[in-house]
């Protein structure tokens, strides 16, 4: 498991590239980020819901109401033009912490 | 005992976020948005073959401490700290108005005035037209620092309270003052001004106030309604 404090920095990383590949309402982000991860990232509803609504006042993501084939009602999220452009430099920072980490601690397969 | 369905996550979301600081459309939305995943979670528990109590058990889990979570859904929605969100949505535009409200009350009363035009009422007219714009200029600074409906409207009628809250303070602290101190303090230049018409002293300025706020505050709150669109 991945200590917290790392978790909630990559916690944004992993929301905006979720939502890369289309919009996904809470419930499938967070499933999708613990699936990716293989259980290392899971997220609370404390976790997940707050940062989807300051990641909504920041515009980097668009909350819509949406009814599925099955009638069901969700909030889906979209990244936004802003979110896309924030993803690049965010990957970017967040790869050169590895890399350097990996350094630091010696670590050969991270 | 039957599965557990939308109707009961509902009422247990809106009995442990009763106190979420939100307007009351929010606080809707983001309640009917937390039943949802947690009807989704302890559904998909349900088809992995867990019992009806392990589900609602891992369902509960999985929410936390509703404590926490409500006081960083609040914090989330209004972008920041409650203390420094009330400043700028309620005092610092209720303040203002207030202080353009005395400026205006002060050059009312250097204006001249024929005694039976003010006798009746039409001579305050002066004083009553620039408050609807008072009253909008604060719904619209509330509403821009995210005050809700309420907020926006409480600093929209600052002013007004401001003067019903004196009305209602100054004879009893006049009484104490001078029993207390022996200071004779007079107020009545204000206070028979007050008694003598109450309906131009507090609630001509409270609707002059209300018919500049409200229109402003229709048209900001006025939001498209979000279409219904199916998943792809």
């Amino acid at each position: 498991m991945i200590a917290s404090g790392i978790k909630r920095g990559t916690a944004e990383l992993a929301v905006l590239s979720i939502l890369e590949s289309g919009a996904l309402h809470g419930y499938e982000i967070a499933r999708r980020i613990e699936d990716q991860t293989k259980g290392s990232l899971r997220f609370t509803l404390a976790a997940l819901y707050p940062m989807l609504y300051r990641m909504e006042k920041q515009r980097w993501i668009r909350g819509a109401w949406e009814t599925s084939p099955n009638g069901r009602r969700r909030r889906c999220y979209r990244l936004t033009p802003a979110g896309k452009k924030k993803l690049t430099p965010l990957r970017g920072e967040w790869s050169q912490l590895f890399v350097a980490l990996r350094r630091l601690a010696g670590v050969s397969n991270v | 005992m039957s599965d557990w369905k939308e109707n009961d996550w509902n009422e247990l979301v809106r009995s442990r976020l009763a106190g979420l600081a939100l307007d009351p459309a929010d606080r809707d939305e983001v309640q009917a948005e937390l039943v949802a995943h947690l009807e989704e979670t302890y559904e998909a528990f349900r088809a992995d073959g867990l019992t009806e109590q392990h589900a609602v058990q891992r369902t509960l889990a999985l929410a936390g401490n509703w404590q926490d979570l409500q006081r960083r859904i609040s914090l989330a929605k209004n972008g920041g700290l409650p203390m420094k969100n009330r400043l700028h949505q309620i005092w610092f535009p209720g303040l203002l108005i207030f202080a353009l409200f005395t400026i205006f009350l002060f050059l009312f009363e250097q204006l001249p005035f024929q005694p039976h035009l003010v006798a009746s009422g039409i001579g305050y007219l002066p004083w009553l037209l620039p408050l609807p714009f008072l009253g909008a200029l604060a719904a619209y600074l509330s509403f821009r620092a995210g005050g809700s409906r309420s907020a926006s409207l409480f600093a929209s009628l600052f002013p007004a309270l401001g003067l019903a809250f004196a009305f209602l303070f100054m004879f009893p602290a006049g009484f104490f003052l001078e029993r207390l101190f022996g200071w004779h303090v007079s107020f009545r230049t204000v206070a028979t001004d007050l008694l003598r018409s109450p309906i131009i002293s507090l609630l001509a300025p409270a609707i002059a106030l209300l018919l500049g706020a409200l229109p402003l505050q229709f048209l900001l709150s006025r939001r498209p309604t979000p279409s219904a669109k199916a998943i792809s």
